[in-house]
């Protein structure tokens, strides 16, 4: 078994803070339960489940969380949110961190190119909900 | 009655036949849904920022303007009425934020001013789901009924955004009974399953399809084997993707025996006998009429 050396300063702090600021929860509240993680549908599809994502927001590990898909992958259904014993809104959480990827780092995005027969086919909220999710705009 | 009706965007275009269904079943149950005037998109997915107010500006444009509508509206309680369980879930989560920060209120408000409109936080959010539970009563619904709906057997389909979160939810979120409650007072048989407020994968239809075909075989899978021939739903997007990815799983091989997903309107129109124009069946990727049919529950013009 091997262990990861982490940083653990000021820049880390600023991350947690960040996160924090956006969604306006404390992730300090998290006790590592793993219900969210549990009763997530794409938990499957997840290269992190949640919980471990919000642990390493907790500890500022900014590049571990924004290189996982964990957070583009949530469909903000909610579930995790309603159930939470800590009552945290874990789906703000994950909407924080994309939120922050696409204010800060909106470089790192690549840009949802949709064929034009995708275009006419699907329903207009999806595009609306896709685009408010992925993209800057 | 009258109801102050939000349509949202869907319901002008792929979801006609839900719009129009649920027209006619409100006027035959004597709660009429009225469209309001000049609304515009609530923006389909609510922000769950706590600092962004721009993306709250629309939904709280909706509302002032129901808020004026209702009080034209003769007979209308104080509450607007919405199809789409997005919009009920995006409209009902702003309202109740815009009611606890009066401060962001203020400063939606301000946004508003060319409008000569403010919303003072006066309105009520309801899905039409509740005006049928709360307000029409499942007894009055089945003493409309003369077509009852005898071998269907329907696997009701919340979805995420009826039950989720505290601030939008309609019915119990882990043991909901308002759809299976109507389905029973047409006539058809209920299926008991866990699959329903299982995500379908949502907006993830447009650049991933794979995350909603996953979610949408084990939803159907769940669905047949607790012997449901047809799904309810009550959302546009869960429609679609449930209606055309089914027959995607087709094509690639995945699935077969595809079946029909129909608006829960679409079949109290089908059970109180109201015209079957109403319920744009053209608009479905999968032909529900075979089953209808079948059934004896249509008849088929030939």
């Amino acid at each position: 078994m091997s262990y990861d050396y982490i940083e653990f300063g000021q820049t880390e702090k600023e991350f947690t803070s960040k996160i924090e600021e956006i969604s306006g929860q404390n992730i300090f509240s998290c006790y590592q339960c793993g219900k969210c993680s549990a009763g997530c549908a794409f938990s499957n599809l997840m290269e992190r489940t949640i919980n471990q994502t919000i642990q390493l927001v907790q500890l500022g590990q900014k590049d571990k969380v924004l290189e996982s898909n964990t957070h583009w992958v949530c469909a903000s259904c909610m579930t995790c949110t309603v159930r939470c014993p800590r009552e945290i809104d874990v789906a703000a959480i994950m909407e924080a961190i994309r939120e922050y990827t696409l204010r800060y780092e909106a470089e790192t995005i690549e840009r949802l190119d949709l064929p034009e027969d995708l275009l006419k086919k699907i329903p207009n909220i999806a595009l609306v909900g896709g685009f408010r999710k992925k993209s800057e705009l | 009655m009258k109801n102050s009706y939000f349509p949202g965007c869907n319901l002008k275009t792929d979801a006609k036949g839900f719009e129009q269904s649920a027209i006619a079943v409100s006027k035959a149950l004597d709660a009429e849904l009225v469209e309001m005037p000049e609304w515009n998109c609530c923006g389909t997915v609510q922000t769950m920022t706590a600092d962004n107010l721009m993306r709250r500006i629309a939904p709280v444009r909706v509302l002032s303007r129901a808020s004026k509508h209702v009080k034209e509206l003769e007979g209308s309680q104080n509450s607007v009425t919405t199809l789409c369980s997005m919009c009920n879930s995006t409209l009902k989560i702003v309202n109740a934020e815009v009611k606890e920060n009066p401060n962001d209120l203020e400063k939606i408000n301000f946004q508003l001013e060319n409008d000569d409109l403010v919303y003072e936080g006066d309105v009520q959010v309801k899905h039409f789901l509740e005006i049928l539970r709360d307000d029409v009563g499942y007894e009055n619904i089945a003493k409309k009924v003369t077509n009852p709906l005898e071998g269907m057997k329907i696997a009701s389909y919340y979805g995420c955004m009826l039950l989720h979160p505290d601030k939008a939810k309609i019915d119990d979120e882990e043991m909901p009974t308002v759809m299976e409650s109507i389905v029973l007072s047409l006539g058809a048989e209920v299926v008991d399953w866990p699959y329903f407020k299982q995500c379908c994968g949502s907006y993830h239809i447009v650049d991933r399809d794979d995350i909603v075909n996953s979610q949408v075989a084990k939803i159907i899978r769940n669905a047949k084997k607790t012997g449901a021939n047809a799904l309810i739903v009550a959302c546009p997007l869960c429609a679609y993707n449930l209606d055309n990815q089914q027959l995607e799983l087709e094509k690639q091989g995945v699935e077969k025996d595809p079946i029909p997903i129909f608006y829960f309107t679409q079949l109290m129109a089908i059970a109180m006998g109201l015209p079957q124009k109403v319920n744009h069946f053209e608009d479905n990727h999968i032909n529900p009429k075979p089953l209808l049919t079948e059934l004896g529950l249509i008849e088929e013009k030939k």
